[in-house]
């Protein structure tokens, strides 16, 4: 490396620097954050807003034919696993900023609980669709 | 003593652009409350009285209050977000730069759009709407 010719060898420090999972840790924040802005408007008004207000009557046999379907992979995806991401990525960034926990241990727990929730609906859609 | 700035867990309250990049961090909490309700509604699939009984805990008003503010924040961190996409994207036509403002509004458009879609999907029974 032409660059660093004239570092000491020991600025290669042994240092762990992980596994540079950064740009996957950001694309995942990305995506999840356009999905936050675009889908997840819509979900709240007619899901938990207008239907239990009773201004939609939700048909119980139609939502579980379009869930099963692909749709309701799509749906799983743009709405719960890529904000799922989105948050545990602003909550991650949030804590350090609030100077609590931080370093490995606050990636394990946000990332860590994303992709539970990720698995425990990508599951719950493939029990439905099997 | 040392001339080197401490950090405190409560700087963020010392300036109003602080305090509104600690409000976006924000957004995603009341997001991760609708996350789990959506969860515990898709397990709730499995039959119509677990149904039945996800749409009674929809309808709590804690939970309605809860997924208000929710629709607030996700509308919050639209605003911002969408003000993201022309600086770090943007996009040229020829030698012309897209405006910025264009492609904020196609932004907000495609909210609208996705709820219109939503709409007519799932507000076709008996509903007001």
């Amino acid at each position: 490396m032409k660059t660093h010719a004239k570092l000491p060898s020991t600025a290669k420090s042994s240092r762990w620097h992980g596994l540079h999972l950064e740009p996957i840790w950001w694309s995942l924040f990305s995506a999840g954050g356009v999905c936050f802005a675009v889908f997840v408007p819509a979900v709240v008004l007619v899901f938990a807003i207008l239907a239990p207000l009773g201004f939609i009557t939700l048909d119980y046999s139609q939502i579980v034919s379009w869930y099963a379907d692909i749709w309701g992979l799509l749906f799983t995806g743009a709405v719960i696993c890529l904000p799922a991401f989105h948050a545990a990525h602003r909550i991650r960034h949030g804590l350090h900023d609030l100077q609590i926990g931080g370093g490995l241990l606050s990636v394990v727990i946000c990332y860590g609980a994303a992709a539970l929730l990720s698995v425990a609906a990508l599951y719950g859609w493939w029990q439905l669709s099997g | 003593m040392s001339y080197k700035p401490e950090l405190t867990g409560s700087w963020w309250l010392k300036h109003r652009f602080f305090m509104l990049y600690m409000l976006r961090e924000a957004t995603v909490l009341p997001l991760v409350f609708l996350l789990c309700s959506l969860l515990a509604g898709i397990y709730s699939l499995a039959s119509p009285e677990q149904f039945a009984s996800w749409q009674a805990f929809m309808a709590r008003p804690w939970v309605l209050a809860l997924h208000g503010l929710a629709l607030v924040a996700a509308l919050y961190h639209a605003f911002t977000f969408f003000q993201l996409f022309p600086r770090v994207m943007p996009i040229r036509i020829g030698a012309r730069l897209l405006p910025p403002a264009l492609m904020v509004a196609v932004q907000w458009a495609a909210v609208l759009a996705v709820i219109v879609l939503f709409l007519w999907l799932f507000g076709n029974s008996q509903g007001a709407i």
